[in-house]
């Protein structure tokens, strides 16, 4: 068969398999745009700026939600040894009010945000790539709804350089 | 030409082919991961068996003969705050009439922390704690609130998916209060539904 033909006949099993997805089904996106190799030298810090993007119709509680109850935005990365990850720096939230709660102000991302990973390769590490992996965890809603906790996977690569 | 046909012909058969598998793969997902999908109304609520916050084991079907409103919330769930007010209100209002609310938390946190949150908003109904089983059996409950109406037949006849407001519930919960012998469509159409028992009833 050509390739043509085989073309097509996957353009039409992807619409089928297109069916099998339920009508209305709505799930709140973040999505993180990609990261090139951050270099490090031996010895010294490097910030890894790691954006992400959520979907125009939600928001996610910051990192500091005004209430205990609500369910902050949180990274967790663990580097390949000896890189590590010694901090982690959080946009400020947004004070918003939504129809749902209109007296009260919550603290939320929306739009783009970006989180500052503060990585370090000691002065004894090899040169070499050394992958730093995790995920984000957040917790969405709408201007009515809200969804239940998700993780996002999180992944960049550091290259120790220049020992 | 005959070639053409036949190529043609082929590609007919894997265009049904292919629409049939997906049709066949819709009825599968929706059976294997969302039994109540779409409009509900009408279909017999899932019975379940949760556990109340002071440990008691609680079926639905105890409820049979009553009204409920089945509330799945969570305490990081700032919406489902707005109704839970309202619910109060309206377990006192129409318990009486034999409504029973049920709130299934859907929280990973501990029973007492959700005790906790629910003496501080009043709560004066049952709270449940919710398990991804019952989340399934109601369609996999992907927002917060969500809520079922159901008759006292066992029946649903209302879903509110995302914060409603107040007089929708109410008006919600009178169809799950109406007398099942108006059947699904009094208790769909109209928030007056024993009215429409009652004309019925007198017109027989």
């Amino acid at each position: 068969m050509s390739q043509k033909w085989t073309s097509l006949l996957m353009a039409f099993l992807l619409g089928g398999l297109a069916f099998s997805q339920g009508p209305g089904e709505k799930v709140p996106s973040v999505v993180m745009a990609p990261v090139g190799k951050v270099q490090v030298r031996a010895g010294n810090t490097a910030n890894v700026e790691l954006d992400f993007r959520i979907g125009s119709e939600f928001h996610i509680n910051s990192n500091k939600p005004k209430s205990e109850l609500l369910i902050p935005t949180a990274l967790k990365l663990s580097a390949a040894e000896p890189v590590s990850v010694v901090a982690l720096k959080y946009p400020a939230g947004q004070d918003m009010s939504f129809p749902f709660a209109p007296d009260e102000k919550l603290s939320v991302y929306s739009g783009d945000f970006a989180i500052t990973a503060v990585v370090k390769a000691p002065a004894k590490a090899a040169n070499g790539d050394y992958p730093v992996t995790g995920e984000l965890r957040f917790q969405a809603c709408d201007r009515s709804a809200c969804y239940p906790p998700r993780s996002i996977p999180v992944k960049f690569e550091v290259a120790v350089v220049g020992r | 030409m005959k070639r053409n046909a036949l190529v043609f012909a082929s590609l007919l058969i894997a265009i049904a082919a292919m629409l049939a598998t997906g049709k066949y793969l819709d009825r599968v997902h929706r059976r294997a991961t969302a039994k109540l999908v779409g409009d509900v109304r009408g279909i017999a609520a899932p019975n379940f068996e949760l556990t109340t916050l002071d440990g008691q084991r609680v079926r639905l079907s105890d409820y049979r003969g009553k009204a409920v409103l089945l509330n799945f919330w969570a305490t990081w769930c700032s919406p489902c705050k707005v109704e839970m007010p309202w619910f109060v209100e309206l377990q006192k209002k129409y318990g009486n009439d034999g409504l029973v609310i049920l709130g299934v938390a859907m929280d990973d946190s501990d029973a007492p922390k959700i005790a906790q949150f629910a003496s501080e908003m009043g709560v004066n109904y049952p709270v449940l704690l919710g398990t991804d089983k019952v989340s399934e059996e109601y369609g996999n409950v992907e927002f917060l609130p969500t809520s079922f109406y159901i008759n006292r037949e066992g029946k649903i006849v209302g879903k509110g998916t995302g914060l409603l407001g107040r007089s929708e519930i109410e008006d919600n919960v009178r169809k799950a209060l109406a007398s099942p012998v108006a059947g699904m469509n009094n208790a769909q159409t109209s928030p007056a539904g024993p009215r429409r028992v009652k004309a019925q009833t007198t017109a027989q």
